[in-house]
């Protein structure tokens, strides 16, 4: 009888092991691509992320436990553009899992249809910083981005699982449906299309177009939220910050770094505490995981004041999600703006 | 009467409101036709849009006309549209869909990077110190300790400026089944090279297969190259057992990464064997020779998973190969011995991940244990005794860095020698040699990825064949790295 029970409950562990390896093992290098492809894969997939949204993403060493999550992953996915570069390629080496080496359809760079801002237009050196020669890769912080980035997760499923087809369109629609609202207001979503939108915001005619449709008005959401603070200067300390800046109309041409990935220095401090001075700036953007010295000691001198956001997905308990991270990061900023 | 009346006033007013309803129709089939009328003109209008772009598109990139879509009255769904125009610039094309949307021209890829070519990474390493220790005229004492003087030659560094060396490291994927690297070491009494590795990619059940010049996977710093040190020398159990190079051979590496749950990697490699300190071969007449290989070892690397601030991995090793002594004219003549060293080691290294940036808090310490085992026997017969040469020794060394502040980072490291010191030699017969120990800091400062100042003070307590030394040792060094920065290794 004993027998018999340890046998049912090794079967049923097994019967549970396997029902669990059925599942797509997507294992996403940060954790915006984690949420995104959770959505997107919905109960096809295990998604994971090798980082937690609290780190540096730039400063992360690859250690053993990453490796043998990527052995075991059938798919992966990367921000890419060189943001991984000092350890994605380690881990991918030692995993030994050449189905998922970068090149290959289970390997998705999540920036290949992406809007990319800052791309050097000149030959870049060291001497500039840590400059990514492919364009700066904290672009999922342009919700445009992490609609297409969704789209481009969906479509490389497609092509690998295509008998998971429908649910990943379905559930494509249903994230890009939910970003929609969350960027232009549910009413107006609901009204004229999340894609009508977009395109209407793209081509600087959203207000023509509301009145076009009777909708004058109406826009709700980020966009709203964000509307009144257009052409205002944020301070920010990386360049991490630029493409919410540019979704939304505002200028993060300062950095407290002197150079991407350059510590401040005094001399340089002292020229943005001229600038916000001059410039009547209200915001010093930052992450949790940079020293908030150099912030405060701005904040010190001028009437900005320092806002420590997460823009990562779980940098915060507000920030559980994408989109949550990215409501968190807007309220955040137009409370201080 | 009354009836028709109300029939014929009833007729009369549907028949007016039939009217009303008619022009009110009209009205609207006339605010439709224009409305269609504009539609019509807005498709047409993006028709010739998308015609005139598929045309200036194909102008462009002649070889992408083949692959462009034909125009289709359907406007392209937004992410169609962004794909095309992400292709379109990552070519280096000409992006026109969204041009009027982005003023910067930020969507243009530089052809140097879209069109990067053969996958050649080369970076540079250039390692220079200045030295200076109270050891005197006779040298740097890590080189004369008691019971391994003699092993090797290594000089180690001098009192003054050092040029360490120029490492030059090359790396591609060969093709789909091989990647390689190799790192030649240019100094200032020649280059050789430290590695030329030619490793599998794909082979199947997590193996992976290695051969050419390889530094052997046996314990912890040995993998590493010496500007990836955390501090500026090797700790002195490796100088005894395996020079300051570290075992570095020709041969064949396999290692095979378990499929449990946890980080658990087997290894196993023959090496021809020629390690000075430890594996020396001979060619001296006298003696036997051997053919490689004549090395041997194995080591496995156990890593759990502690979650996202926790690094943690156990180490074991152990090594077994052929080894010889000769020395000329030793009174009596020339003598030799043969026989065998086994080593065997063990090391772990714990990580600990602050979260914050540039190494801010984050903590390593880590330590690694050999113990070396070695018997020959005279075979020339010249030494007086005829007790075998045998040598029974270990050594250790633990140590700790903290981050002090962002790129700044503190440690200390003890290293000790020949806690188990017995030598036995064909002359003096058993030599009861001493343990040397040292105690040394460190200061470094990572002004970037690519350049690094390091600052190391040391006390070293040596046991010397002249007796008890002791002495300072500190080291000023200065490191960059330019080209492709290899990812770093846990």
């Amino acid at each position: 009888m004993k027998n018999t029970c340890v046998f049912l409950l090794a079967a049923a562990a097994c019967l549970a092991q396997a029902q669990a390896a059925e599942k797509i093992q997507i294992v996403a290098t940060t954790t915006d691509l984690a949420d995104i492809a959770r959505q997107v894969a919905g109960d096809t997939a295990d998604v994971s992320s090798i980082t937690t949204g609290r780190e540096d993403p730039h400063t992360l060493r690859a250690k053993p436990s990453f490796i043998v999550r990527a052995r075991d992953a059938d798919v992966w996915i990367r921000i890419g553009m060189e943001l991984e570069v000092g350890w994605e390629p380690v881990i991918l080496r030692e995993s030994r899992n050449d189905r998922i080496y970068v090149g290959t359809p289970r390997h998705i760079d999540a920036s290949l249809n992406v809007l990319r801002l800052e791309v050097p237009t000149q030959r870049v050196t060291r001497d500039l910083g840590d400059v990514h020669p492919e364009g700066n890769p904290h672009y999922w912080l342009d919700p445009l981005n992490g609609r297409l980035v969704a789209a481009t997760i969906a479509e490389r499923l497609s092509a690998v699982y295509p008998e998971h087809k429908a649910t990943f369109e379905t559930n494509l629609h249903a994230f890009e449906r939910a970003l929609d609202a969350h960027m232009f207001g549910e009413d107006a979503t609901a009204k004229l299309g999340g894609e009508a939108l977009w395109r209407a915001l793209l081509d600087k005619r959203l207000d023509a177009f509301l009145a076009e449709r009777g909708m004058a008005g109406k826009l709700g959401g980020w966009c709203a939220t964000m509307r009144p603070h257009q052409g205002k200067t944020v301070v920010t300390y990386h360049r991490s910050w630029s493409y919410l800046a540019e979704r939304f109309g505002l200028k993060a041409d300062i950095q407290l770094e002197p150079k991407p990935g350059i510590p401040p220095s005094a001399k340089h401090l002292a020229e943005v505490v001229e600038a916000v001075r001059a410039r009547g700036v209200k915001a010093i953007l930052q992450e949790p995981f940079y020293t908030r010295k150099a912030a405060d000691f701005v904040a010190s001198k001028t009437d900005a004041r320092v806002v420590v956001a997460p823009t990562m997905t779980g940098g915060s308990a507000e920030a559980a999600t994408y989109l949550g991270m990215l409501d968190n990061v807007i309220g955040k900023l137009s409370a201080a703006l | 009467m009354a009836g028709a009346l109300l029939f014929l006033t009833a007729t009369r007013a549907s028949a007016q409101s039939d009217v009303e309803r008619y022009q009110k129709l009209e009205a609207e089939v006339q605010a439709l036709r224009q409305q269609m009328g504009a539609m019509q003109e807005q498709h047409a209008r993006e028709i010739a849009e998308l015609k005139a772009m598929l045309k200036q598109q194909v102008a462009a990139a002649p070889t992408q006309g083949e692959t462009a879509a034909p125009p289709s009255a359907a406007q392209p769904s937004l992410y169609e549209s962004f794909k095309h125009a992400a292709q379109q610039t990552a070519t280096g094309g000409e992006p026109s869909l969204y041009e009027s949307v982005k003023r910067s021209a930020a969507t243009l890829v530089p052809e140097a990077v879209a069109g990067k070519g053969a996958d050649l990474d080369l970076s540079v390493v250039l390692d220079t110190y200045l030295y200076h220790d109270t050891a005197g005229e006779a040298g740097p004492l890590p080189g004369r300790m008691s019971g391994f003087a003699g092993d090797g030659d290594d000089e180690g560094p001098k009192n003054g400026f050092n040029l360490r060396e120029v490492e030059l490291g090359l790396s591609a994927a060969v093709d789909p089944y091989f990647r390689a690297w190799a790192t030649v070491s240019i100094e200032e009494d020649g280059a050789g090279f430290e590695e030329a590795v030619l490793q599998t990619t794909s082979l199947p059940y997590g193996f992976t297969l290695s051969g050419g010049k390889i530094k052997s996977g046996i314990g912890r710093l040995n993998r590493q190259h010496a500007h990836a040190w955390d501090f500026l020398d090797a700790p002195l159990v490796y100088r005894a057992m395996f020079g300051d190079e570290g075992l570095s051979d020709d041969g064949l590496q396999l290692t095979w990464l378990a499929p449990t749950p946890f980080y658990l990697l087997f290894g196993t490699e023959v090496f021809n064997g020629g390690n000075e300190q430890s594996f020396n071969v001979s060619d001296a007449e006298g003696l036997p020779s051997h053919d490689a290989p004549r090395l041997y070892t194995a080591f496995m690397k156990v890593g759990p998973d502690l979650g996202p601030n926790h690094a943690l991995q156990f180490g074991l090793s152990a090594l077994s190969g052929r080894s010889q002594v000769y020395e000329e004219d030793t009174g009596t003549g020339d003598a030799g011995a043969d026989g065998d060293t086994r080593i065997y080691g063990t090391d772990f290294v714990y990580k600990y991940d602050a979260m914050r940036t540039h190494g801010e808090g984050d903590i390593i310490v880590q330590g690694e244990y050999f113990y070396r085992d070695q018997d020959l026997d005279d075979l020339s017969g010249r030494w007086v005794g005829l007790q075998p040469w045998t040598k029974q020794q270990d050594g250790y060394y633990v140590q700790g860095l903290y981050g002090i502040l962002p790129r700044w980072r503190t440690g200390l490291r003890w290293d000790q020698v020949g806690v188990i010191n017995d030598v036995q030699d064909p002359e003096a017969g058993d030599l009861a040699c001493d343990d040397s120990y040292r105690l040394t800091t460190v200061l470094d400062w990572q002004l970037s990825e690519f350049s690094l100042l390091r600052l190391q003070a040391g006390r070293g307590w040596y046991a010397t064949d002249d007796g008890r030394e002791d002495a300072w040792e500190f080291a000023l060094e200065w490191q960059v790295t330019f080209g492709k920065h290899p990812a770093h290794d846990f």
